[in-house]
């Protein structure tokens, strides 16, 4: 077999053998050494799949009769056995199909004895065209039915409707369908099916039992019987269909598409803005928070979807880039801050640099980074497999296809008569006529494409625009390029922005002023113009125009970036169409007074005196030059240096200076003089050789005193009554501890009233019982507190602790 | 690029270049649809809102010829974005439908089933709707018309109201116009009130504001009731409508706290209907008295929040709101629309000046310069006191003196906001006041004094602030006012507004203490007026006061 593709390919023209590689450009990468090499590569699964991923429906179909038509025995088929099949169509139109497909060489030979590259089977359905496999493949059973056409069709007509039904969907292929639990309610009429051998149950060896029950497949028969009406291949569609879509000036398409245009390119620099002012964490997994995409898109207008879009395409153009946190720590807040924020969101150095270009240059960069982002835009918002939202920015949303998938829907677009809109569905139907095999399952990143075109302006009420067609033919040249280099990659290609510029309002470079102090932009401000009113006025509004206002803040903040009122006047005037009114000049005249009517600094110490000669003395002091000092008001002077240096130097001079506190007290200080720790004189050791010290005078009487008080306690304390020595150890019959306790109160209050010295039983911190002569001096808060004449000191007894209380006698 | 006068804004605000040969075009074909905001001297502020898109949807517009027009005038291209979101805005009108069945009596019917079945879902209905008749019908209680539609409005799925209105008691009342005819202006707001059903009209002070309730009233030719903000005012009306129409003064009866007659024709104020007993306000039954065909709201925008309530069950009625400001403080402009109904007329001020239906103002900011003893008792103030002393400070006198005898020949309106400086004031000025004390009859015996032009001057608290026909006041002096109220303000310039015989200026003075927080609050009072084009002049109080500086003993 592989010989005699060779020997065809051998046997090709050199016309036809570049043709052949024009078409499937991917076999002579790398370029083969021989044919048979070139035949091997054609023939590998990899190639025929990429070739077959280009195919259309139609030819897909004709592919498929092929397929079907192929004899059992030598594997060949011919024009005839595959026009057979597609019978409802021109024959003409199946035999370009099938040049199509001989020219590819997917199919070679004789018209009566075509080959099919083996290959294909093995990269396509095993059921080409919706069919099962032949009955006598499948079941005895089955096929004794199908043997006999008039019993199958007889039948296919007694099938109750639920069956029927059944029969119709699998008819229509796929033709494999699970047998399902016996509950559900398809069961039934399956099992009806089964049973009459209409279909034969495929169990695959080996298998586990699938959940859903057995597996059964419509035998190709009964499959070609059902499509009587449709034709053996099913319902076959030659051309494209071509979207109607509604007809729209193209003028008015474009108008819109401009508007569009502009409103992206406001809305980027907003949402830039409003991240710069206030940067967004990268989430530890990538991508920007979703409480931060709700912030940016509240603060730019917009809603979160397109947001999110706008986000990705500044991005994608290198606008809007990761910074290190930690860099950034003290100038900027950044919001939520959870934990360790490593990396934050910021708008990089090159955004300033689109700022400065215009604004269809603006917009052709953000356009062409979004034409070739590999992200999915949609996808953020949704969640993803394990059920977690995707956030934008976040590696979730990368899809490798959406490039592609971006102009497959606009080349859709681009093919059709300018102002044409169709609907989505059409581009959709469309794009899965023209390449059915890669269609599948790329319908959500179509329609991204065919939202984001929209919300960009690349597109416009619903048909391409006439600088999103050049954009679009732009990028095929570069692609085009034999060598891949892109000569046009660094500057935005000059034909759309042409375009786009004269749809584009012209920049403006004056403004109205009105009496309630806003200020209309009849336009698009000039970049120069702009800067002005971001720093004199608030912004209120945005859009084709620009609506500001001065406020007493704003002009105020232009006071602060260093404009004088004069500055300010001649701007308004320079700049208005209109008179500037008067209210206005007030505005600045008086916010230019107010301004800088306090004036804040540091210093290190400050002189002041009340004699302004000797401030103006010590200013003129050349001596004093050291001191960096400086007059702030006659009466006083600040000094960069420390009080103590500002004193020092002033008295070296001759000055007399006083330091002063916080109060304005002055701080009197002595000069200090060095000295060493004290020590003790040997003298003194010459009084203890003298022995004992003689005391005499009061000294000796005190000493005197203290021994009496302390021999009057002792033997008191020796005397101390029964009851408390009773308390303290073993109990006062008769009486409870509850009472005893009472009654101690009471004595001590009535101690404390009289002032009377009191014997007071207790227990110390250490458990053991103690007594003591006291004379009570309050009694609150849970605490007895008491002097004891003894000791000269005061004693404070819990009142808990106290066990008996006793009046003194002995006065 | 058709360089036309419309500037369209991401932010739905619609900016119209007054000087453009196409503005007036324009103007005549967005007003129908878009709400003016703003009226300066050379770009006009429109604003698309759901509302207004729905309320032309009601007048008959549909969205295709709202978007050529937008298209049509525009300056620079309009976003994409922004047409679809009008389109959708204006389809979601008319989904549902009020109207009254023949069996069932009044009902919701859903045109697009599914719209009905979310909204009866949704929790602000509840209790609303009542029982289901058909996949497309839901009864509606009749007193819930106007709760319901205010919720739907809400939802975002306003109904289209088909039920109608009750006609009321017929009454004969028509205008007596002999020797004078209504204006354009006046009839046009009267066909768009009556077209609509009901709504507010927005018409300056001054511009016959009275006249339109009383074509209003001949249109109907029912029993009205009208509600003012005061006693004073209530006569005001009863004088008009006398002059005016057909009316005579047995027909038009006086509520209010000196008289309860209910008569054909009512005037009640708003003080005797939310006078509160035991918890209750025993006069709101007033509505119920009879069966009124009419009902007129003066100066809507003071509408007291209980009447809100009542209003909310006068759907079936027809409801007609005047006012000159749609300001309100509390910031309920939302309400009086969804209740009373849309916003049926509005004139820039200019336009009716230049019109010559109001006399044209000279608005005059005086700022004096306080004394140093005043500066310095001005900087040592308490926050809350801060405005009272800065708005009262002596040196205004001289000032307000002055400006009085800049003009002999007219007569002079001194208006205020606290009595201490109006009791100066009037000694000062050898001039009477009109406070909240003083009695009705006190008030048009000076009112009566001064339209006869035996009394100049006359110096009048808050009370001046709305309702007080005085036409001959041709100059205003504002001394002191309610913090930063905008529109107090445009009500104040209202007194002096009124088309002079002669065809002379008026003029507003407003005197402000230089750098304190009067001259701020100012600003924000000027901003309403500043907005309908009404250029302050600043001028310094000594070029008033002139060579010789009058002393302050």
């Amino acid at each position: 077999m592989a010989t005699t593709f060779a020997d065809h390919l051998r046997s090709l023209t050199d016309e036809a053998l570049s043709a052949l590689v024009q078409l499937r450009p991917d076999l002579v990468v790398p370029v083969p050494a021989d044919v048979s090499a070139l035949a091997v590569r054609a023939q590998s699964r990899g190639s025929v799949a990429r070739c077959l991923d280009g195919l259309d429906e139609f030819t897909l179909a004709v592919l498929d009769a092929a397929r079907l038509s192929r004899s059992a025995e030598t594997a060949l088929t011919s024009i005839d056995a595959i026009l057979e099949l597609a019978c409802d169509v021109e024959p003409a139109d199946v035999r370009v199909a099938v040049e199509r497909l001989r020219v590819r060489f997917l199919m070679f030979g004789a018209d009566d004895a075509l080959h099919l590259v083996a290959a294909i089977d093995e990269v396509t359905s095993p059921y080409p065209a919706g069919l099962g496999r032949p009955a006598d493949f499948l079941d005895p059973q089955a096929a004794a039915l199908c043997a006999d056409k008039a019993k199958l069709r007889r039948t296919v007509l007694a099938a109750p409707p639920g069956a029927r039904a059944v029969l119709d969907r699998l008819a229509a292929g796929p033709p494999i369908g699970a047998l399902g639990r016996d509950s559900q309610p398809s069961a039934p009429p399956v099992r009806w099916l089964v049973d009459n051998h209409v279909l034969v149950p495929i169990s695959e060896a080996g298998r586990a039992p699938r959940p859903d029950g057995e597996l059964v497949e419509l035998p190709r028969e009964v499959g070609l019987l059902l499509r009587r009406d449709t034709g053996p291949l099913g319902p076959l569609r030659p051309f494209p269909p071509i979207p109607e879509g509604t007809a729209r000036d193209p003028k008015s398409v474009d108008s819109a598409g401009a508007g569009q245009v502009m409103e992206a390119v406001r809305s980027a620099e907003s949402l830039l803005e409003a991240l710069a002012a206030e940067p967004a964490p990268v989430l530890r997994a990538g991508g920007l928070g979703v409480r931060d995409l709700k912030r940016l898109a509240k603060a730019a207008g917009l809603d979160e979807p397109n947001a999110a879009l706008l986000l990705e395409v500044t991005h994608a153009a290198g606008l809007l880039g990761e910074a290190d946190a930690a860099g950034t720590s003290r100038s900027v807040t950044v919001s939520r801050a959870s934990g360790a924020v490593d990396e934050i969101f910021l708008p990089t150095g090159a955004y300033d640099l689109w700022r400065a270009l215009s604004s269809a240059q603006r917009w052709v960069s953000l356009a062409r980074a979004w034409l070739a982002m590999t992200r999915q835009p949609s996808l953020v918002g949704q969640r993803d497999d394990r059920d977690r939202p995707i956030n934008a920015l976040a590696p979730d949303a990368e899809r490798a296809g959406a490039p592609q998938a971006r102009r497959e829907g606009l080349l859709v677009l681009a093919d059709l008569k300018p102002g044409t809109a169709p609907q989505v569905d059409e581009v959709l139907g469309l794009l899965a006529w023209q390449t059915p095999r890669r269609a599948r399952g790329r319908e959500a990143a179509h329609r991204d494409a065919l939202a984001g075109a929209a919300a960009l302006g690349v597109t416009a009420l619903g048909a391409i625009t006439s600088y999103g067609r050049l954009l679009f033919e732009d990028v095929d040249d570069a692609d085009g390029d034999p060598l891949g280099v892109h000569p046009g990659a660094t500057e935005p290609p000059g034909d759309v922005v042409r375009t786009l510029d004269a749809l584009l309002p012209a920049p403006v470079d004056h403004v109205l002023v009105q009496a309630d102090l806003s200020v209309v932009v009849p336009g698009p401000p000039e970049p120069e113009l702009a800067a002005e009113l971001d720093v004199v006025a608030e912004p209120e509004s945005a859009g084709g125009a620009s609506v500001f206002r001065v406020t007493a803040a704003s002009v105020r903040r232009a006071l602060d970036v260093g404009y004088t009122a004069a500055d300010l006047h001649s701007l308004f005037r320079r700049r208005s169409r209109t008179p500037v009114p008067q209210t206005l000049s007030y505005m600045i005249d008086d916010a230019a007074r107010k301004h800088g009517g306090l004036r804040a600094g540091s210093a290190g110490s400050y002189l002041r005196s009340d004699d302004e000669a000797l401030l103006a003395e010590v200013m003129a002091d050349k001596r004093l030059g050291s001191l960096g000092l400086r007059q702030i008001a006659p009466t006083v002077l600040v000094s960069p240096l420390q009080v103590a240096r500002l004193l020092g130097g002033l008295r070296e001079a001759g000055f007399a200076p006083v330091a002063e506190d916080a109060g304005g007290v002055a701080v009197l200080t002595r000069p200090k003089v060095r000295r060493a720790p004290t020590r003790t004189s040997v003298a003194a050791r010459l009084t203890e050789q003298a022995g004992p010290p003689v005391l005499a005078g009061p000294r000796l009487a005190g000493v005197v005193e203290q021994i009496r008080r302390g021999d009057i306690a002792t033997r008191a304390a020796r005397r101390a009554p029964v009851s408390v020595r009773a308390a303290n150890g073993q109990g006062v019959p008769g009486l409870t501890s509850v009472q005893q306790h009472g009654q101690a109160m009471a004595v001590l209050q009535q101690a404390v009233r009289e002032k009377a010295r009191v014997w007071v039983g207790y227990v110390d911190s250490h458990g053991a019982t103690l007594s003591r002569l006291v004379r009570p001096v309050s009694l609150s808060a849970g605490y007895l507190r008491a002097e004891d004449e003894r000791t000269e000191t005061l004693h404070t007894f819990a009142l808990h602790r106290i066990t008996a209380a006793v009046p003194d006698e002995e006065n | 690029m058709s360089g036309g006068p419309l500037i369209v804004q991401s932010d739905k605000t619609l900016l119209l270049e007054v000087d453009h040969p196409d503005a007036k075009a324009c103007r005549m074909a967005i007003a129908p649809f878009a709400e003016l905001e703003r009226s300066p001297e050379h770009v006009h502020t429109y604003r698309l809102t759901p509302l207004g898109l729905w309320n032309a949807r009601a007048a008959g517009h549909d969205a295709e010829s709202v978007v050529d027009s937008l298209i049509k005038f525009s300056r620079y291209p309009v976003p994409h974005a922004l047409l679809v979101d009008v389109a959708e805005t204006m389809d979601r009108y008319g989904r549902l439908q009020l109207v009254n069945d023949p069996g069932h009596g009044l009902v919701l019917r859903g045109l697009d089933k599914i719209v009905l079945v979310e909204v009866a879902k949704s929790k602000k209905l509840a209790g609303m709707l009542g029982a289901k008749i058909d996949d497309e019908t839901i009864a509606v209680h009749p007193s819930e018309r106007g709760r319901l539609k205010q919720a739907l409005l809400k939802l975002g799925w306003p109904a289209e109201d088909l039920a109608g209105y009750v006609d009321g008691e017929a009454h004969p009342i028509d205008l007596a116009e002999d020797g004078w005819t209504l204006r354009s202006y006046q009839q046009e707001a009267v066909d768009g009130f009556w077209a609509g059903g009901s709504g507010v009209v927005v018409l300056p002070c001054g511009a016959g504001k009275t006249l339109v309730g009383a074509a209003a009233m001949a249109t109907a030719k029912a029993t009205t009731l009208i509600l003012v903000t005061n006693t004073v005012a209530g006569r005001q009306w009863k004088r008009e409508l006398i002059a005016r129409t057909s009316l005579t003064e047995d027909e038009i009866g006086e509520y209010s706290g000196e008289r309860k007659e209910i008569r054909a024709v009512t005037i009640a104020t708003y003080q005797v209907l939310t006078s509160r007993r035991g918890g209750t306000y025993p006069h709101l039954d007033l509505f119920g008295a009879r069966d009124w065909g009419l009902v007129i709201y003066d100066e809507v925008h003071l509408l007291p929040a209980p009447i809100f309530r009542f209003t909310a069950d006068l759907q079936a009625r027809r409801r007609l709101g005047l006012t000159a400001t749609l300001v309100r403080e509390d910031g309920r402009e939302g309400d009086v629309f969804s209740l009373i109904g849309p916003k049926r007329y509005d004139a820039p001020w200019k336009d009716i000046e230049a019109q010559g239906w109001i006399a044209p103002a000279e608005c005059v900011e005086v700022r004096v310069t306080l004394t140093d003893a005043e500066r310095m008792a001005y900087a040592v103030t308490e926050a809350e006191e801060r405005y009272r002393v800065a708005a009262t400070a002596r040196t205004k006198l001289p000032v307000v003196k002055a400006l009085v005898d800049k003009h002999p020949d007219e007569p002079v309106l001194v208006i205020g906001g606290f009595l201490d400086q109006l009791h100066q004031l009037g000694e000062y000025l050898d001039a009477p006041i009109v406070e909240g004390s003083t009695t009705n009859k006190e008030r048009e015996r000076l009112f009566d004094a001064f339209r006869a032009g035996e009394l100049r001057t006359l110096v009048l608290s808050k009370v001046g602030n709305f309702s007080i026909d005085l036409p001959e006041a041709a100059v205003a002096i504002q001394v002191s006012g309610t913090f930063g109220s905008r529109q107090e303000e445009a009500q104040r310039l209202g007194r002096v507004l009124r088309p002079k015989a002669d065809g002379r200026q008026a003029h507003f003075y407003t005197v402000v203490s230089r750098d304190t927080i009067d001259t701020e609050y100012a600003a924000h009072r000027q901003r309403f007026l500043a907005e309908q084009g009404y250029a302050y002049t600043i001028v310094d109080a000594d070029d008033i006061l002139g060579p010789a500086l009058p002393q302050i003993d």
